[in-house]
C-alpha cells in the first residue's frame, strides 16, 4: 500500500520551475532516498510532502487524503500529526533544554510527557544530557535531539533532509544507526542526501534533475540488508 | 506534564536564557513604567504640594469684626479658629493698624504678632533680620527710603494714644521689607509695642491666616466661620484659591501629556524592539510551525513573552517610579510624597497592557512566517 503518491507535480517559483511533471510514490515502510545536484528541487520536494508548501499543479495524496487541496490550517494539522521533520542544521530552539525541545513537539500534538521524552532522548542515547542546552551539545548530539523530536509523536513518514550533511563520520555512523533501527521498526523514511553511501542504505534511491525525476530504482542489496548492516 | 507548564516554561525560557535581547525590551517597558507610575504619583501629590506651595504666597483667609464695633480681640479669634482643624492651620496673624509720625512724616503703623507673620507671609523679602524682641521694628521698602534707614538704625515714633496724650518711643530696624505691594508703606512693631504706645488693653483690626485646604474646603471653613463665630466676618482671599486652580488644572494637563507622549514612546520602543526579536526568531518560529504550531499557539507564546516582559518591566518601574516622583517632590517642592502602594498593581496592569498593545503587530509579523523556510535553512 502506498502511503504517499505524489502526481504531475509541478512547482514554480516565480519563472523558476523547481519541480517540473514529478511523479513518485512510497509504500509503507519504505526507506527512500533522494539525490540529485544542488537547487535540482530535493527540498522543494520535501517542503511539499512534508505540508509546508503547496505545489502548483498536480496532486499528492498522504495516506489516502489530497494534500494539495486542503486548506492552511488543516495542512497544519496533518504536518503535526503524520510528519517527522529531521534538518541539516538540526533546529533546536537554543534557549530549552534537550529535553524541552522534545517536549516543544509533544506540547504542539499533543501533551507534553516528561517521562516519553525522556525514553526518546535515551533511544538515541542522550539520557544524561536531557538537562543541557543545545549550544553545549555536539552538532551529532544535537541531531540525535533533532531525531528524538521527529519519533516523539510517532510519525507515519519521516523526512531528513540531508540528516548528515553537518555530521562528521563518527556521527554520521551514529545517526545512520539510529534510521536503520527506525527502518527495521517499519518506519516509512525519506532521506535527502548527497552521499551516495547513504543512498545505498535506502531501498529505493530516485535522482533529481533541474526539477525532473531521472532515476527511480531498487539498490541492488536493498531489503537483504535489514538489520545486518553493521556487521558490514 | 500539563500544557500551561509547558507553556510556563517556554516562555519564561525564552526571557531568561536569550536575557541580552530581552534586556532592551525590558528595560524601555521599565523606563516607561517608571515614568508612568512617578507621573501618576507626582500628579496625585501635586494638588497637596501645591496646596501647601500656594499658601506660602499668603494668607488665604482673612478675618475682619463685623457689626458695630469694629474691632475684635482674641477671644473671638480663638473661637473663629475653632472652626478649623488644628492641623491645617498654618498660621494665623492678628494686626492692628495706627498712625504715627517719624521725624514729624506720618507714617501707618500696625502691630502685630510678627512670628505669625513671618507664617502667613513667607515670600516677604526681608533684608536684615525679622524682629525677634519687643522694641525692634520692621520697616518697609518705601518708609526705609523716605527717611533713610537701614538695619540697624534707631529712630523715634511720635503720636497720639488712644487717651489723646502724646506718646513717644524708640525702635531699632532690625529689617527692612520687600513686598512688592502696598505693606511697604509700613512700619511693623511687635503687637506688644503697639499696645503699649496706644496706652490700651489692645485691638484688633483684621487677622490674616493661612489655611492648608483646597478653596472647596476653604469655602466651607469661611462658612462655619461665619456661622459659629460671632463678631467675625470671614473673607475668602480669591485671588490666591483661584490662581491656584487654574495652575493646577494646566499643570495636571501637562502631566497627562507627557504621560501620554511617554507611553506612545515606550510602546513604539517595544514594538520596534519585538519587530526585531521577531526577525531574529524567524527559524525558530518556522520550527515550531513545522512542528505543528497553529498560527493562534504562534501569537499566545509571543503575547505571553509581551506580557511577562511587560509584567516584570511594570515592576520594576513602579519602584524606579516613586524614587523618580520622590526626586521630583524633593526637588521642585522641597517635600517628599506619601508611597501609594496599589501603585504597583496597576503599573504592572498597565505596562501588560501597553507591551501587548506593542505586540500586536510583531506578533502578526511572526504568524505569517513560513514553515518552509526551516528545510531551506535561511
Ligand atoms: N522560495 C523560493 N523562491 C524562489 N526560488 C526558489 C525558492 N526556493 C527554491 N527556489 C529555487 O528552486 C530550485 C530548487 O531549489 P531546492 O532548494 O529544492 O534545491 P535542492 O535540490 O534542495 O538544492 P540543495 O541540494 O542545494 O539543497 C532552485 O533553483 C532554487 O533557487
Ligand atoms: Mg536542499
Amino acid at each position: 500500500m502506498n502511503i504517499l503518491e505524489l502526481n504531475d507535480i509541478t512547482k514554480d517559483y516565480g519563472s523558476v520551475k523547481a519541480l517540473k511533471n514529478v511523479d513518485m510514490t512510497l509504500s509503507n515502510g519504505e526507506w527512500l532516498a533522494i539525490m540529485g545536484p544542488s537547487g535540482s528541487g530535493k527540498t522543494t520536494m520535501m517542503n511539499i510532502v512534508g505540508c509546508m508548501d503547496k505545489p502548483t499543479s498536480g496532486t499528492v495524496m498522504l495516506d489516502g487524503t489530497n494534500i494539495s487541496e486542503v486548506s492552511a490550517k488543516n495542512l497544519t494539522n496533518i504536518r503535526r500529526d503524520k510528519i517527522g521533520l529531521i534538518f541539516q542544521q538540526f533546529h533546536l530552539i537554543g534557549y530549552l533544554t534537550a529535553l524541552e525541545n522534545i517536549m516543544v513537539a509533544q506540547y504542539y500534538h499533543s501533551m507534553p510527557d516528561e517521562g516519553e521524552a525522556l525514553k526518546a532522548l535515551e533511544r538515541v542515547g542522550l539520557r544524561e544530557r536531557a538537562k543541557h542546552l543545545p549550544s553545549q551539545l555536539s552538532g551529532g548530539e544535537q541531531q540525535r535531539v533533532c531525531i528524538a523530536r521527529a519519533l516523539i509523536n510517532y510519525p507515519m513518514l519521516i523526512l531528513a533532509d540531508e540528516p548528515t550533511g553537518n555530521l562528521d563520520e563518527t556521527n554520521e555512523q551514529i545517526v545512520m544507526d539510529i534510521f536503520r533501527q527506525l527502518h527495521r521498526d517499519g518506519s516509512s523514511i525519506i532521506v535527502v542526501t548527497h552521499d551516495p553511501e547513504i543512498a545505498e542504505e535506502a531501498e529505493r534511491t530516485v535522482v533529481l534533475e533541474h526539477g525532473k525525476v531521472t532515476r527511480n530504482t531498487k539498490n541492488a542489496v536493498a531489503g537483504s540488508r535489514g538489520g545486518d548492516e553493521k556487521n558490514v | 506534564m500539563k500544557r500551561q507548564t509547558m507553556y510556563m516554561r517556554m516562555i519564561t525560557g525564552s526571557l531568561l536564557r536569550r536575557r541580552s535581547r530581552m534586556f532592551i525590551a525590558l528595560l524601555a517597558v521599565a523606563i516607561g513604567a517608571t515614568i508612568l507610575s512617578g507621573l501618576v504619583t507626582v500628579y496625585y501629590d501635586i494638588p497637596r504640594q501645591m496646596g501647601q506651595e500656594f499658601r506660602s504666597y499668603g494668607a488665604n483667609l482673612i478675618l475682619v469684626p463685623s457689626g458695630e464695633e469694629g474691632a475684635f480681640d482674641a477671644a473671638a479669634i480663638e473661637g473663629a479658629m475653632r472652626s478649623v482643624p488644628a492641623d491645617d492651620i498654618v498660621g494665623v496673624a492678628p494686626y492692628r493698624y495706627e498712625t504715627g509720625k517719624i521725624n514729624e512724616q506720618p507714617f501707618l503703623l500696625a502691630g502685630a504678632d510678627l512670628a505669625e507673620v513671618r507664617k502667613t507671609s513667607p515670600y516677604w523679602f526681608v533684608s536684615g533680620e525679622w524682629p525677634d524682641a519687643d522694641g525692634s521694628a520692621l520697616i518697609g521698602q518705601e518708609v526705609a527710603d523716605m527717611i533713610r534707614l537701614v538695619p540697624g538704625d534707631r529712630f523715634t515714633l511720635t503720636g497720639t494714644d488712644t487717651a489723646g496724650e502724646n506718646f513717644s518711643g524708640d525702635f531699632t530696624v532690625s529689617g527692612v521689607v520687600q513686598t512688592g505691594g502696598d505693606e511697604e508703606g509700613f512700619v511693623f512693631l511687635s503687637s506688644a509695642d503697639l499696645d503699649g504706645l496706644m496706652g490700651d488693653g489692645g485691638r484688633i483690626d483684621v487677622v490674616e491666616c493661612s489655611i492648608s485646604a483646597s478653596s472647596d474646603e476653604l469655602t466651607d471653613i469661611a462658612a462655619r466661620i461665619g456661622e459659629d463665630a460671632p463678631g467675625v466676618s470671614p473673607r475668602l482671599v480669591k485671588r490666591v484659591t483661584e490662581s491656584e486652580g487654574a495652575v493646577l488644572t494646566k499643570l495636571k494637563a501637562l502631566v497627562w501629556l507627557v504621560t501620554a507622549v511617554v507611553l506612545l514612546l515606550t510602546m513604539i520602543t517595544v514594538a520596534t524592539t519585538m519587530m526585531a526579536v521577531v526577525a531574529e526568531r524567524r527559524r525558530e518560529i518556522g520550527l515550531r510551525k513545522a512542528l505543528g504550531a497553529s498560527d493562534r499557539s504562534i501569537a499566545r507564546e509571543f503575547l505571553g513573552e509581551g506580557a511577562l516582559l511587560g509584567g516584570c518591566g511594570g515592576l520594576l518601574g513602579s519602584g524606579l517610579g516613586f524614587a523618580f516622583a520622590q526626586l521630583v517632590s524633593m526637588q521642585v517642592f522641597g517635600r517628599p510624597i506619601s508611597f501609594q502602594p496599589v501603585l504597583i498593581p496597576a503599573t504592572m496592569l498597565a505596562s501588560v497592557a501597553i507591551t501587548a498593545v506593542a505586540c500586536l503587530l510583531p506578533v502578526r509579523s511572526a504568524t505569517t512566517v513560513d514553515p518552509a523556510i526551516v528545510l531551506r535553512g535561511e
